[in-house]
């Protein structure tokens, strides 16, 4: 074994960002992520829960929403106002569309995936048909006040719900009319707050399920607007909801990092009596968990923390294999560091510019596991901005360490970097 | 005769449950069952009959005015409650640690029983009762139901409807479906990370849903659904609790779960949510079982330290039931309140508790610490050590320490006696008395002597002891008049000083120093004569009484019983006995002690003035004997036997090293049992009801107009057959005889005659015919208790006989060699 010495570099800040969306793909192969800084992730679950594609943010562009549709189409929405298609082939925004209604809240596809419907700003939800080459707008659906924070369509496609801040509706798509208009604080006895509906399913039964901000999860009759069972889960908010496929289990995610599975499950054994029961509490996030998903074995969950954990049910799973195993995602799994190995610099990609760095260096030896002193200290040579609203895709350094390159979604930039003595200099190329 | 019977076994076993109609409270308590009544919390009845500890109590299912119960002596009785009679006893065969019932089980119960051929493994049996016509049936028709269950009462429970039986063991839960014959087993992980520890510590099934609820070590209660497959299985986890889960009790409806643990607060889950909870708290002890009552309108919650808690169904707290407690350390000794006649010893942490012995139940508890006590493992608390009360029972002296071994905190604190407030109050606190432990404190007992001759005596290991005095205040801003202080210190060659004890007359002191006994002249603090009986420590002393006064009794480490006589300074007598504890009759001059050898303890009971014992009892129980006392009598009993002349005036009480409180009785079982058992106190326990109401407004108003027309003789008659129909109407239905019978007599009380005389002749006939009636319905019982009676006296006479004769002889050996000590010295 050679010798080595093994440098901890403890000046690279980078501050991940936290996940805002997850989209499962319909026939479950792939999970769409997308990120507070507007970075959208595709992670492919066949390869091992591998992370097959990133598409790099943008400054004007947030994401709120991501949908697949038409296929293997992903489509994102955010409070820009846009609806977006991703070209996941050149990892780029293929083609925008202006929403008309303002922020865009939350954008879901139909059952078929022929339709998107967004929720915006100025409380209207609007329809958009998905046609190849793009996506065309088809009607606006009853407009009422209050912004539209959460979208679901009934399997069949005749009805959505759209939860809004105290109340959800019930919207027949056909008619364009509001069928049902159900306010969620109404068992709340005279607080003043108000009570957020932060995510809403409508399940093939007719059962509209909400979460809201009081840490409810509420179960409703759509066609009597009556309640029908109420679990508080959480003394704080709960934020996201994910329903399975065979509509047998939900899960919850709450403000306190926190996620809780309920489950459909008999009354009696062997009855046909069932009722949802809380069963299964998991804490894998330290903060907010803005985006929870349900595959067919296993939970999903993406926090503010920037973490993304899938958690398999072991009942689900046929044996135990690689696949049962608890995955989390915490730290970035692009390269971001580059290393100019003979000039002894260290290159950071951050997601607005770059920092390069000069490492530190020892003049003793001394045995394994000893920590040496430093007779200098590791040096920040430059901070390199990149213009524009994009954010950087990649960047490298070269061994010499004089030159260092960046490139952004539609730019290439080369500079070249000259140390003398202590004063460091920048050109462009 | 006499025969050695646990008067209050106090380890509560088994479950406590409430019965029809939330009335009744029965309770497995020791050897017996009790009931007591829920709205006067009163012991209405107490069934004994188990020759064991009660292990389990179930209502009859089909008949909830019938009760089984099983216990460690491997029957399981059936019993009428509401009368106190047994109707059946199964004998089983082997120990009986739990009993269940089922509703669908038509004829049978189930027991949990040891494994033949396997020590501490336990096995969940049904067992078939015959019908058959006798009293005593055999129920040997076994069959395994599940193998490897727990011991305890709650590591088993049975689901709705009796589909499945559900036991827990270690970190396994194993379901049982009777129907399909399918046994499925979860199990956690025995990892304890963070804290966890998945251990079970009880099951319960939810009544209506397929639902099982489970205790955890660590304070987790888990939810259990979908057990029926091994794979899909879930459940959802509460905690709140920070230690072990004790019990839970699901609602009659399923929709509230009550638990309790060691934090004394019960909580109550609704709709199994962990958000919605609401709480009792400061309970007083740890909860150890909690019990709903048929109706739903109750629930009791069984503590550790004897005490039942009633709480209603909002949770509010609604009575309690105290026994007598069980304190972990009894420091103070058996001390005998002269005031009440109560026992007194150490009772919740920092407490004394008066313990009324006739009536069974707790006085008062006061407060002697009084500060906050908090439970926590490894945490020094301060607690009672020392008590004495002086012979009027006007003052109290108490000691209480910290439990820190090397500087131990030392408080003395003298309570006076408030007539007007009935409790004691706080006179005097000395903080430090003595520099090391204490080990013994007196008063000096004296009755005719004015108040001004009470002397309070410690001894301590910082090897003094002191004398306090009371002495007038002078401070005049001072709210009490008298105050306690250190008048004298003696030490002794530097000893330890272990025991100290007043002479009757209050004119000597003798003082233990280690080895050597030390007499004072206690008005002028002198030595006046020191005895010593090599090797080993004095245990404990004792001054003689009434005609035995000069002599001092003295027990040493090493075996010996020495007796020595105060006028000539010499040794009496001396026996080889390993006392364990010494303890004088204040009303007579007998001297109770009770050795341990061979792991039993034995009892002699001596005059110190022949060496010879007057009463001995060999074997009288195979724990260890702490601690005893002599509780005088209310008034004499009359004993026809010359051997047990000594317990006329004063009943013996012991206390083991288990807690368990003894005593000696010259009366056998069923004497004892009868009079309770004839008692019907239906009307006290029944409720008030609008219907009661009414007609007592009625009666009354009947009176006030009998009164107001001038009709005493008529109200005198009605006084007069009230009690005849208040026997018909409380003799139970199924021992009367036919109502035809019955209805000319019944009239006849009623009807008003107008002859006071006749009216009184009706009334005696009636009670006549409805005692008639009652014997009838015994005559089944009465035969077969008779017979087992004199058995039982034939065998104990005959124990007697051949003990006494043994012990004649090992003490004319002793005897002898007493003779031999004597003329060495």
């Amino acid at each position: 074994m050679g010798e080595f010495k093994v440098h901890r570099v403890r000046f690279f800040g980078l501050v991940p960002a936290g996940v805002r969306c997850l989209a499962c793909h319909p026939r479950g192969a792939r999970l769409a992520l997308a990120r507070t800084d507007g970075a959208v992730e595709v992670y492919n679950f066949a390869a091992n829960y591998f992370q097959e594609k990133v598409i790099p943010g943008h400054e004007g562009r947030s994401v709120e929403s991501l949908c697949w549709a038409g296929g293997d189409r992903l489509f994102g929405a955010g409070l820009g106002g846009d609806i977006t298609e991703y070209d996941l082939s050149g990892l780029s925004v293929a083609r925008g569309l202006d929403g008309g209604g303002g922020p865009i809240w939350s954008m879901v596809a139909n059952g078929t995936g022929t339709q998107l419907a967004i929720g915006c700003e100025d409380g209207s939800v609007k329809i958009f048909q998905v046609i190849p080459g793009g996506i065309q707008f088809e009607r606006n659906l009853d407009r009422r006040k209050g912004r539209v924070l959460c979208l679901s369509w009934h399997p069949s496609g005749t009805h959505i719900v759209a939860g809004s801040i105290d109340f959800f509706r019930v919207i027949n798509v056909t008619s364009g009319q509001t069928v049902q208009r159900i306010m969620v604080n109404h068992h709340v006895e005279k607080t003043k707050r108000e009570c957020v509906v932060w995510a809403i399913a409508l399940l093939s039964s007719g059962t509209v399920v909400s979460a809201d901000s009081f840490g409810r999860v509420q179960f409703w009759d759509w066609e009597q607007g009556t309640l029908a069972e109420s679990h508080t889960v959480s003394t704080s908010a709960a934020l996201s909801l994910a329903v399975s496929e065979k509509e047998d289990s939900i899960v919850v995610g709450t403000s306190t990092g926190a996620t809780y599975q309920l489950q459909l499950l008999p009354v009696r054994l062997g009855g046909l009596e069932k009722r949802w029961v809380r069963t299964k509490p998991f804490q894998f996030h330290s903060h907010d968990v803005r985006a929870v998903a349900h595959s067919p074995t296993a939970l999903i969950s993406g926090g503010l923390d920037a973490q993304l954990v899938i958690r398999p049910l072991m009942e689900r799973m046929q044996k135990k294999s690689y696949d049962a195993v608890l995955r989390k995602f915490t730290f970035p799994h692009r390269r971001l560091v580059s290393c100019a190995r003979k000039a002894r610099l260290l290159l950071f990609q951050f997601s607005q510019y770059l920092e390069l760095w000069r490492l530190g260096s020892t003049e003793e030896t001394g045995k394994d596991g000893e920590v040496l002193p430093l007779c200098r200290m590791p040096e920040h040579l430059l901070q390199l901005k990149s213009k524009g609203p994009e954010h950087i895709y990649c960047s490298c350094v070269s061994p010499c360490g004089t030159w260092v390159g960046y490139s952004t979604a539609s730019r290439f930039q080369l500079y070249r970097v000259r140390c003398d003595g202590d004063g460091v200099s920048l050109r462009k190329v | 005769m006499v025969s050695p019977g646990a008067l209050r076994v106090v380890r509560c076993g088994g479950s406590a449950l409430c019965g029809a109609r939330a009335v009744y409270l029965l309770c497995a308590s020791g050897d017996f069952v009790k009931v007591y009544s829920v709205s006067t919390e009163e012991t209405l009845r107490l069934m004994g009959g188990h020759a064991d500890l009660v292990t389990g109590i179930q209502l009859n299912p089909h008949n909830h005015m019938q009760l089984y119960s099983s216990s460690l002596d491997g029957t399981i009785k059936l019993w009428d409650f509401m009368d106190g009679i047994p109707i059946k006893t199964f004998t089983v065969g082997s120990k009986l640690l739990a009993l269940y019932t089922l509703p669908s089980a038509e004829d049978s119960v189930f027991v949990v029983i040891p494994k033949k051929g396997e020590r501490d493994t336990f096995q969940l049996v049904s067992v078939k009762l015959t019908k058959g016509a006798g009293q005593d049936l055999e129920g040997r028709e076994l069959s395994v139901v599940l193998d490897g269950v727990g011991a305890s009462v709650k590591h088993i429970a049975f689901g709705r409807e009796g589909a499945y039986v559900v036991s827990v063991k270690d970190v396994n839960l194993k379901v049982y479906f009777f129907k399909r014959k399918l046994l499925n087993r979860f199990s956690l992980s025995t990892v304890k990370t963070k804290g966890g520890d998945n251990r079970f510590s009880c099951v319960v099934c939810h009544p209506t849903e397929d639902c099982i609820a489970t205790g955890h070590a660590d304070g987790k209660i888990r939810l259990w659904r979908n057990f029926h497959h091994r794979k899909e299985y879930t459940y959802s986890t509460l905690h709140w609790h920070h230690d072990i889960v004790m019990d839970l009790a699901f609602s009659v409806e399923g929709t509230r779960l009550l638990s309790g643990g060691v934090e004394s607060v019960l909580v109550q889950w609704h709709n199994e949510s962990s958000c919605q909870k609401d709480f009792l708290p400061r309970l007083g002890s740890p909860i150890e079982y909690i019990s709903m009552s048929s109706d739903g309108a109750l629930c009791c919650t069984l503590h550790t330290d004897n005490r039942i808690t009633i709480i209603n169904s909002n949770l509010r707290f609604s009575r309690s039931i105290q026994g007598l407690i069980k304190s972990r350390d009894v420091k103070t000794g058996l001390v005998v309140d002269p005031r009440t006649k109560a026992l007194v010893l150490n009772g919740e942490p920092g407490h004394l508790q008066f313990y009324s012995l006739q009536s069974d139940q707790q006085l008062f508890s006061l407060d002697i610490v009084q500060r906050q006590y908090i439970h926590q493992a490894d945490l020094k608390q301060s607690d009672l050590v020392k008590v004495a009360f002086s012979a009027q029972g006007t003052w109290l002296a108490t000691v209480e320490e910290s439990e820190e071994v090397t500087d131990p905190e030392l408080q003395l604190k003298l309570w006076f006696y408030n007539e007007e407030a009935q409790s004691f109050e706080l006179n005097t606190r000395i903080n430090t008395p003595h520099d090391n432990h204490i080990t013994d404190m007196c008063f000096r007992d004296m009755d005719e002597l004015g108040d001004d001759s009470l002397i309070l005596v410690t001894t301590g290991r910082d090897c003094v002891f002191k004398v306090w005095v009371m002495v007038g205040d002078t401070d005049p801003e001072a709210q009490q008049s008298v105050s306690w202080s250190c008048d004298f210190v003696g030490s002794y060659h530097n000893y330890q000083a272990t025991n100290c004890c007043f002479s009757e007359d209050g004119s000597l002191l003798a003082v233990s120093f280690e080895e050597t006994v030390t007499v004072w002249d206690s008005l002028t603090w002198d030595l006046k004569c020191t005895f010593c009986h090599p090797p080993g420590n004095i245990r404990k002393i004792c001054f003689g009484r009434l005609t035995c006064s000069k002599y001092l009794i003295g027990a040493t480490d090493y075996g010996f019983l020495c007796c020595w006589n105060l006028l000539t300074c010499a040794l009496e007598w001396s026996a080889h006995l390993n006392v364990v504890v010494l303890q004088p009759d204040p009303l007579s001059e007998h001297i109770a002690a009770v050795s341990w050898l061979s792991k039993e303890s034995s009892l002699f009971v001596f005059k110190p003035n022949e060496p010879r014992p007057i009463y001995i009892q060999r074997n009288l129980c195979k724990e260890k004997i702490l601690l005893a006392a002599f509780v005088p009598r209310d008034e004499p009993e009359m004993i026809s036997s010359e051997k047990c002349l000594w317990l006329r005036k004063s009943q013996l009480f012991f206390l083991t090293d288990t807690q368990e409180l003894m005593t000696l009785s010259t009366k056998s079982l069923e004497e004892r049992l009868t009079p309770s058992s004839k008692q019907l106190a239906v009307e006290e326990s029944l409720p008030v009801t609008p219907f009661s109401l009414l007609l007592g407004k009625h009666r009354r108003q009947q009176a006030q107009e009998d009164i107001d027309l001038g009709k005493p003789v008529v109200h005198h008659k009605q006084e007069q057959a009230s009690p005849a129909v208040k026997e018909l109407l409380h003799t139970p239905a199924h021992v009367l005889p036919s109502a035809s019978f019955l209805c000319t007599i019944f009239i006849n009380s009623l009807l008003i005659s107008k002859e006071n005389k006749s009216a009184e002749e009706v009334a005696d006939e009636v009670e006549m015919e409805s005692e008639k009636a009652e014997d009838g319905s015994d005559e089944e019982d009465v035969p077969a208790m008779e017979q087992e009676d004199t058995s039982h006296m034939e065998l104990l006479g005959e124990m007697t006989c051949k003990l006494s004769k043994s012990q004649e002889k090992e003490l004319r050996k002793i005897r002898k060699m007493d003779y031999s000590w004597i003329s060495a010295f």
